[in-house]
């Protein structure tokens, strides 16, 4: 087993400038030591209709209500919020590209505290002996000695589909044929109660693939999937 | 107007999340999908409503409510519908104080 960098097709070009916005770095940032309802608010903010900071702080008062004390954890939803909102206004096109951006980089942040900087690999393909390489790459793999990872990541539930769950479930099994260990994941950034509808409308094997979903992100910084 | 109780905030809910999931159905490829999430949050929400449904809602909660509605309200892309068909009830549950 071995990785490799995807090659820079136009497509790669592109996407590498949107994950380069400091905006993406900067909300991913918060959104890895924010709560669930944090991420909630930031979710809802993302691909929301309203960009008006008001309403929003009015949607969550347990985030923003007078009952929540000033401190850190009002000051990260302000932020997260403020954050959320430049996202929000960079249009429909553009933010849904980097709605998938935030959450790679999100994984990679949390993934980083537990493996380390030098560990974290982004857009990498996964080949082994004999077996055509697939040609898209993961999103980011965690690649050290004696137990590698591999992670795909969404935005929302709908996402999940067949192809990327046979993806890293091959992966997996390709690696197992070669006596080497790697976790495969899926880091979805919706409610697990989302995920688990879609992903019992699929059939590709799913039983060595964790499913990561917005209330578990910590998970990623404690310890392998 | 007397408080609201979370038995009448989750009746508006449904309400509202029913014409969302209305909108969703127009990708019909993913029609069952949405057919499906839509049943899965509702039966979440009435869990919630069936658990304490006399229970009084600070204005700040009743308020949210109606601001969450008020955002649904607002989608006209079917595609967007189904994001929120999974956003609604989180962002809701969360104004209730209850996990998603």
């Amino acid at each position: 087993m071995r990785f490799q960098d995807a090659a820079r097709d136009g497509r790669a070009i592109v996407y590498a400038g949107i994950q380069a916005d400091p905006l993406v770095r900067r909300v991913a940032t918060q959104l890895a030591d924010a709560s669930a309802s944090q991420c909630v608010m930031a979710r809802a903010v993302m691909n929301g209709e309203t960009t008006d900071p008001a309403a929003w702080r009015a949607t969550f008062p347990t985030l923003f209500g007078s009952s929540v004390a000033a401190g850190p954890e009002r000051a990260r939803s302000e932020d997260l919020l403020a954050a959320s909102l430049a996202v929000a206004d960079r249009g429909e096109q553009v933010r849904s590209q980097f709605r998938g951006a935030i959450v790679e980089e999100a994984t990679a942040i949390l993934l980083a505290r537990r493996a380390g900087d030098a560990a974290i690999r982004r857009e990498r393909r996964i080949l082994f002996d004999g077996v055509r390489a697939e040609i898209h790459p993961y999103d980011v793999t965690v690649e050290r000695e004696g137990g590698a990872e591999a992670y795909d990541c969404k935005w929302g539930a709908r996402g999940i589909n067949d192809d990327v769950l046979h993806q890293l479930d091959d992966a997996r099994s390709h690696a197992a044929d070669e006596d080497e260990r790697l976790h495969v994941a899926l880091v979805v950034f919706d409610a697990q109660r989302s995920c688990d509808v879609r992903l019992d409308r699929l059939n590709a094997p799913r039983a060595g693939t964790t499913i990561i979903p917005l209330e578990s992100l910590d998970r990623l910084a404690e310890g392998a999937p | 107007m007397a408080p609201a109780t979370v038995a009448q905030a989750i009746d508006r809910v449904l309400t509202a999340y029913a014409g969302l999931a209305e909108l969703g159905e127009e990708i019909e490829d993913e029609w069952s999908y949405v057919n499906d999430l839509a049943t899965a949050w509702r039966e979440r929400l009435e869990t919630v409503a069936d658990g304490d449904p006399d229970r009084i809602l600070g204005d700040d909660v009743d308020a949210a409510i109606d601001r969450a509605i008020d955002e649904i309200g607002r989608i006209t892309d079917p595609h967007r519908a189904i994001d929120w068909l999974s956003t609604f009830p989180q962002v809701t549950l969360v104004a209730l104080g209850e996990a998603p």
